[in-house]
């Protein structure tokens, strides 16, 4: 279960040395394309959703038993769920776990792929061995029949333990990418100035290296949060994972098993789930393209 | 209840068995006019063609016959329709049972059925266990004896010490087998294997070591299956593939006349979505029960010739205790749930169609309770209406106090609890979801908890893993079945003899962890488990003494809250043949094979 983007290999770009100028780049790359507008309005949406949704609902959400299934309507924007639950409310209040397990996942995988894969790459050798066939090992473990296999064991009840189970499992790519670009990295004039210096190993690999290979990691953040929710989500979809009615793949379990695929009678309650993680996915895709071009100047138009 | 399925099989695995069956399948086997198509069971093309084995490819009333079959009767345990038994008759003591064979009965290879067959079949039976079967000495109600009288008549004498009720239909139950076929898969000293197993009187050491040899003899034959179909059925297996098993008409089946199609196509399926989808395309003519939300059923009725048939079902899903959790110990958090639980949207919500909010709670279904102790007794229970009023009164009577909307135990900690549901079961699910947010409306914090599957599910349960959770009650139509539901192991009962033993909570399968007795008002000190087991060798009139006596206790202490009583749905399609059983018929709960044998399902002129 790993992600990675590709990376720019010959010619690593250099990071901006001030937060501001990389807030100021950013916006004018934004502004550049409506298409990177869109999806940063999505992801800010998404995650403004995840912070205050659950706040804008009581705990349990309230019923309409003459509403089961029914569809959208002015007082249920999306429709209702099999116990008439408003399904707006269900989602609203359930995507604070799915970013948040996605959120921390990808960070877990960004923080061990990116240490192993510096610290491989720019010391070879032994711990390069060493490192290397733990990442292999990593990378053997099929992930989704390993998590398969561990949620009946472990029942993933907050959504940091999912994160945390999510991420120890899908690192091995990013560590192998991050390793490549640092073999690279490691003979280049600066990093070899450096060496010549007596700079010590930890100076040239967090202040020489990574902000090099920051950018990249940046982006496989982005893009791990899309592929954890999908595997977060089918694990729920399988119905492994304990039962709570706002969770997304729970959601899309349950239309399925009320026959909704069947009827199209509740089709919202199907397709809200479905819709979000397709938006969510496209909102990332189009600001990572807006990244893509703050962290490399070569793709810069202006 | 969800019917759910794991196929489990591999392409290779499926592929091989085709080939050695018979061949590979044809799609044009379930368009012509006289091919019958139904979902039945899933569909295992690696399985044997052994009724005694779970996952088989003999299918009840199509190749795999018993000496009768049970009729759906609300009170009568012992109603049979004739199979292969033509006739049978038995002491009013149960103790003996004499069973006259049809004699124009043949086995598909021409062969007769004889009385040779059933005894044969009677071995079987001993090495898988169970019942009337039971490999111990002096089991309550097992065979003692099996007489041959002659080619048509078979004998079977209960063992001493017990009357049972149960015998007859534990006997009429047995699946009948071809000697021809499994007959050398026994060693011919298998009936003294089975006295010394269980005979009371015989040595422990031979004892011992005759159970060990007819069990290790039941993994053997429960694997065994013939090549080629030997069927006294009106079908015959023809071949199977992982899709869909097919079934061609026995000219040998003695009221082949009767049968009006020439093929069985018995489709495979893996979870009720494939049913559904197979129902609303009208490609099958009949589907076994199948949980179908509303709107499912609103859609495959649209489809023309299709048709709905329902019956009362002798079951019940009930919200069971784990009493060893505190608080739920205390009758009044008992009694407390079962006013605050409006079952009435419970069913709404989990079982619509299929089933019918419970009157109250007694352990057995309303109509069947109404019948063994009359519906005014009924309804002088407690009817536990939905009332938050008398729900507060009795978590108050049980020492708790309500603070910020959340009931707080007399020890200060909140009273919230965890409700268990298998994954799969798609009503239990959604009645389970209603009931945590009706307890969390109330001030209850209820947590809905998924087990992975039904497997699961039984032994976690089993083991004591849950606070409560979803579990049939009311397996009628034996009243001693229904009531070993919240009476039996499940609740510390197991028996020992002719008589039962208490095991305390936690052990011996003991996982409700009821009261061994409780005083009941106007009935004074009752052991449920007790009556339960005095049920099986009561006559009619003491079980309805009985019943009432466990209705009360049922009702007062709720070991479970009954929450409904489930309906037999079955969908048919009328395009290609009629004559299908009417609504509540005594053979709904009968596979559409055995329909056949009774002469329904005619061809559509």
């Amino acid at each position: 279960m790993s992600t990675t983007v590709d990376l720019p290999v010959s010619g690593p770009a250099v990071v901006p040395a001030r937060r501001t100028g990389f807030w100021r780049n950013l916006w004018k790359v934004l502004k550049r394309k409506p298409s990177r507008m869109v999806g940063a309005a999505i992801v800010a949406v998404f995650v403004l959703t995840g912070i205050v949704g659950p706040w804008l609902y009581p705990d349990n959400l309230p019923r309409d038993s003459d509403q089961i299934l029914a569809g959208p309507s002015a007082s249920h924007l999306l429709g209702t769920d099999f116990e008439g639950t408003d399904v707006l409310a269900l989602l609203i209040t359930g995507t604070r776990y799915v970013l948040v397990a996605a959120a921390f996942a990808a960070l877990i995988t960004v923080l061990i792929g990116t240490a192993f894969g510096l610290y491989a790459g720019y010391r070879r050798g032994a711990p390069d061995s060493v490192l290397m066939r733990i990442t292999d090992f990593v990378l053997t473990i099929p992930g989704f029949p390993l998590l398969l296999v561990l949620s009946t064991v472990w029942k993933f009840s907050s959504a940091l333990q999912m994160g945390l189970v999510l991420g120890l499992t899908g690192w091995g790519g990013l560590a192998r990418s991050v390793r490549s670009a640092t073999l690279s990295l490691r003979e280049r004039g600066f990093v070899e100035a450096a060496r010549g210096l007596g700079m010590p190993t930890r100076h040239i690999v967090t202040r020489e290296l990574l902000p090099n290979i920051a950018p990249y990691v940046a982006m496989n953040l982005l893009i791990g949060v899309t592929t954890f929710i999908y595997s977060q989500v089918g694990l729920f979809y399988l119905g492994v994972l304990p039962f709570t009615s706002n969770n997304w793949g729970v959601m899309i379990q349950l239309a399925v098993t009320n026959g909704v695929t069947q009827t199209g009678a509740g089709l919202g309650y199907l397709m809200a789930p479905l819709v979000s993680i397709l938006l969510l996915t496209l909102g990332v895709v189009l600001l990572v393209d807006a990244l893509d071009e703050v962290f490399n100047p070569r793709l810069r138009e202006d | 209840m969800k019917r759910r399925a794991f196929a489990g099989l591999t392409a290779a695995g499926g592929f091989a068995a085709v080939m050695g069956t018979a061949g590979c399948t044809d799609s044009s086997d379930s368009s012509s006019a006289d091919v019958f198509t139904a979902i039945e069971t899933e569909i295992d093309a690696n399985a044997p063609i052994n009724p005694y084995n779970q996952k088989t490819n003999s299918f009840q009333g199509y190749n795999a016959m018993k000496l009768g079959w049970a009729k759906n009767s609300l009170t009568d345990a012992n109603a049979f329709y004739p199979a292969l038994a033509a006739s049978w008759s038995e002491t009013p003591d149960h103790l003996k049972l004499t069973v006259k064979l049809r004699p124009d009965a043949k086995w598909s290879d021409g062969k007769p059925v004889t009385a040779d067959d059933v005894k044969a079949s009677a071995a079987v039976s001993f090495s898988q266990g169970g019942g009337a079967f039971a490999v111990a000495p002096g089991a309550a109600g097992g065979v003692g004896a099996v007489k041959v009288i002659d080619a048509h008549t078979i004998e079977f004498d209960q063992s001493p010490g017990s009357s049972n009720n149960s015998f007859l239909r534990n006997v009429l139950n047995m699946w009948v087998v071809p000697n021809s076929v499994y007959g050398p898969q026994m060693p011919a000293n298998i009936w003294d294997l089975i006295k010394t197993a269980t005979d009371p009187k015989a040595s422990k050491k031979d004892q011992a070591a005759a159970q060990g040899k007819v069990q290790a003899l039941g993994k053997k034959l429960v694997e065994f299956g013939p090549k080629k179909d030997v069927s006294a059925g009106p079908f015959v297996l023809q071949r199977v593939n992982p899709g869909e098993a097919v079934l061609v008409k026995n000219t040998h089946f003695f009221d082949a006349d009767k049968i009006a199609p020439s093929k069985v196509v018995l489709k495979n399926y893996s979870g009720n979505e494939q049913i559904w989808n197979y129902l609303i395309a009208g490609e099958l003519d009949a589907a076994i029960y199948t949980a179908t939300p509303a709107n499912v059923r609103k859609k495959i009725l649209a489809k023309q010739g299709n048709k709905m048939i329902s019956g009362f079902s002798p079951v019940a899903a009930a919200l069971a205790f784990n009493q060893s959790v505190k608080p739920l110990d205390n009758v009044h958090v008992r009694r407390a749930l079962a006013y605050l639980i409006d079952r009435k949207l419970t069913t709404k919500i989990g079982e619509s169609i299929g089933g019918a909010p419970s009157q109250t709670t007694t352990g057995l279904i309303s109509d069947a309770a109404n019948a063994w102790i009359g519906q005014a007794a009924v309804d002088k229970l407690n009817q536990y209406p939905h009332d938050a009023g008398k729900g507060e009164a009795e978590l108050k009577k049980a020492g708790m106090s309500k603070k910020g909307g959340q009931w707080i135990q007399a020890n200060g900690k909140p009273f919230t609890l965890q409700l268990q549901v298998p994954n799969g079961f798609s009503d239990w699910i959604a009645g389970g979801k209603s009931i945590s947010s009706q307890l969390t409306d109330a001030g209850i914090k209820t947590e809905v908890k998924t087990s992975a599957d039904y497997a699961t599910y039984l032994s976690e349960i089993a083991e004591g893993k849950y606070q409560l959770g979803f579990w049939l009650i009311a397996l009628g139509p034996s009243t001693h079945d229904a009531y070993a539901r919240l009476y039996g192991p499940s609740n510390g009962w197991n028996q020992f003899g002719a008589n039962v033993q208490h095991s305390a909570p936690g052990k011996n399968g003991n996982w409700m962890g009821g009261a061994e007795k409780a005083t009941i008002p106007g009935l004074g000190t009752i052991n449920p488990g007790e009556l339960t087991n005095k049920l099986a060798q009561a006559n009619e009139a003491q079980q309805k003494e009985i019943v009432a006596k466990l209705a009360a206790y049922s009702n007062d202490q709720l070991p479970a809250i009954q929450i409904w009583d489930y309906t037999n749905i079955q969908f048919v399609n009328e395009s290609r043949f009629t004559n299908y059983p009417k609504n509540d018929s005594d053979v709904l709960r009968l596979h559409p094979g055995m329909w056949m044998q009774l002469g329904y399902i005619q061809k559509k002129k």
